[in-house]
């Protein structure tokens, strides 16, 4: 039993710790300004998270559309990721031979030097340690999670996507609003591979990797505001900590879906896919500043991202494309700059082909 | 439609006292921010898109395909943790001396006045198990499942939104779509199973109808007649619940 434990826990997190990590590689280059190793990691970390989210929104769509067993997108899946980590893998082995012979920059760990500075940090992980224990230790009881935990449990027992109606049993349609956005899907997949209950992936293991991973977003952000030096950077997350934790002002607030809703698609529209948005926008227009040529693979992120948004929520087509439009739209008048038009509306795209799906088959 | 995106943006501010400190910082940012990156990004894209969430013409659309009930999300679009935590951050960078760790100490206590402790909503308690559903739940369902099959129960409503999520092979008569009153959903065997006093005749009556294999019920309920005499038998009890199987049917268990 214990060893089954730990085996599931070792699969879980490889499949949403390792492999991410693995696959966001491939998009090293980007993150210029990310050169401490704590840091690179949380960018491979979510680069390669928002990547794998793609995909997944890409093959399983089509498969719940042609009401596929779920099992093929598994296979289809799991694929998809050993040939990305293939991938990962020989750019890691293409980089190491390039860099062979220069010399190693030793990178200073200035964020650490100060007393202060530890102490800051140290007061961060503490809060952050005490939310990832309360997202074990509290149930939040709210009535969504009768349709989307449900959701993953079926799949995930049935073999089955959206053919079965979540809160009777009884056999339906598919409902273009939910089967378009499939993040319950992702879940029952964690699921299936680690053997673990649906359930248990759904209320546990996800809030606790989304909610660091949100805050991961939140210092990659402070890492470009600030420089990644001084106490601003601990500072500024340990009072985007408090916003968190007293986010309470309404049941609306992104922060409320972060901390009590976590395993659900919306939760994870608002408190990732957007920061990161925010945080790929501050990256291109940093590159603007500093004249640099705007890589293909940038706009292949961000292009995951947008699809990572419809996973999450078939709302969340309709906002990812909203803000690209309004921030790209600030950005390009801001900075004069015509030519991001066409690639900033080919990132648009995947918005609106949901959205016209979803019009068609509502 | 003015009066119900208005309406929305109250719900969504609650006090009003984050967005306040939101908006206030807006302001700051727009004084005293030259960096054009952090303009464009804190200042001009959250009140571009405080214009797009107040414009009625966008919210009729919305409105219109989706319905007003998820219109709020575009709120989400607005940093306001990053923004606010960002200008604070910034005038702490500006004071020198004594100053700053004051003013850290009363943003943070602000800050923690405005808002309210997100683990104080009553809807938070600890979990009883590494499910996050009520141990009843649990084992009800691990005593009433049967290999190879799908079985069908009733369940009191403060049990209903856990069942499936736990368990997919136990299907129910009618599930949370009965619990959101403004849905307007009615079912007769809900009515029965909720009555003060339920009436065990009609009750196995209706969940029989229903193909209910069991019917479970909490341990207090008061009940005119006995389920037994209606060919109910008693299947189990357990964590306050009593769980009934109706004897005409037979099932085969594990």
């Amino acid at each position: 039993m214990l060893i089954q434990q730990i085996l599931q826990s070792c699969i879980l997190g490889i499949g949403m710790l390792g492999i991410p990590v693995l696959v966001g590689s491939l998009f090293d280059g980007l993150f210029s300004h990310v050169d401490a190793p704590l840091p690179r990691l949380l960018s491979r970390w979510i680069s390669g998270q928002m990547l794998l989210w793609a995909c997944f929104q890409s093959i399983c769509v089509p498969m719940i559309l042609r009401k596929l067993r779920f099992s093929k997108v598994v296979y289809v899946y799991c694929a998809l990721t050993a040939v990305l980590m293939l991938v990962a893998v020989g750019v890691m082995v293409k980089r190491k031979q390039q860099c062979r012979g220069s010399l190693r920059i030793v990178q200073e760990r200035t964020w650490l030097k100060k007393r202060r500075n530890r102490i800051l940090w140290g007061l961060f992980g503490a809060i952050l340690l005490f939310q990832l224990v309360q997202a074990i230790r509290l149930t939040y009881a709210d009535w969504d999670d009768a349709f989307y935990v449900a959701i993953s449990s079926i799949t995930a027992e049935s073999d089955s996507m959206y053919q079965i109606l979540p809160y009777t049993g009884g056999t339906t349609g598919l409902e273009a609003r939910h089967g378009l956005a499939p993040f319950p899907i992702w879940i029952a997949l964690l699921a299936k591979l680690s053997g673990v209950r649906a359930v248990s992936v759904a209320h546990v293991v996800v809030p606790v990797v989304l909610i660091a991973m949100t805050y991961g977003i939140y210092c990659l952000i402070g890492l470009y505001l600030y420089n990644g030096s001084g106490e601003k950077l601990p500072l500024f997350m340990i009072f985007t900590e408090l916003l968190v934790l007293f986010g309470n002002y309404s049941i609306y607030s992104a922060e409320n879906f972060m901390i009590a809703r976590s395993r659900q698609g919306k939760a994870a529209l608002g408190n990732i896919v957007v920061p990161v948005l925010f945080l790929l926008f501050l990256l291109l227009m940093e590159k603007i500043q500093l004249e640099k040529k705007i890589s293909l693979s940038y706009w292949c992120l961000l292009f995951a991202v947008m699809l990572s948004a419809c996973l999450c929520s078939t709302m969340g087509a309709v906002l990812a494309d909203l803000l690209l439009a309004v921030a790209g739209g600030c950005i390009v008048v801001g900075y004069r700059r015509w030519k991001l038009l066409l690639p900033l509306g080919v990132c648009c795209l995947p918005g609106g082909i949901f959205l016209l799906l979803y019009l068609v088959l509502r | 439609m003015w009066s119900e995106v208005s309406g929305l943006f109250r719900d969504y501010m609650g006090s009003g006292l984050v967005v306040l400190w939101f908006l206030l910082s807006v302001c700051y940012l727009f004084v005293r921010e030259k960096r054009k990156h952090i303009r464009i990004l804190f200042v001009y894209v959250p009140l571009l898109l405080l214009a797009i969430f107040f414009n009625p013409f966008v919210a009729g659309k919305v409105y219109a395909q989706v319905g007003l009930e998820v219109y709020y999300r575009i709120l989400w679009l607005i940093p306001f943790t990053v923004v606010i935590a960002f200008t604070v951050v910034e005038i702490y960078g500006k004071l020198r001396g004594r100053k700053r760790k004051a003013f850290l100490a009363v943003a943070a206590g602000i800050l923690m006045v405005s808002g309210s402790l997100i683990y104080s909503s009553p809807l938070f308690r600890v979990a009883e198990n590494m499910y996050h559903v009520p141990q009843s739940v649990v084992e009800i369902c691990d005593a009433i499942e049967v290999e190879g099959r799908e079985v069908r129960a009733v369940f009191p409503a403060e049990l209903i939104q856990y069942v499936r999520q736990y368990s997919p092979l136990v299907c129910m008569p009618y599930g949370r779509e009965i619990l959101v009153k403004r849905w307007g959903n009615r079912d007769e065997l809900y009515d029965l199973m909720e009555a003060e006093e339920i009436d065990a005749q009609a009750l196995a009556n209706a969940a029989r109808a229903r193909e209910c294999h069991y019917i479970v019920l909490a341990e207090e309920q008061k009940i005119k007649g006995a389920l037994q005499d209606q060919d109910y038998e008693l299947f189990d009890a357990m964590q306050g619940y009593v769980v009934y199987k109706d004897a005409t049917v037979t099932l085969e268990y594990r």
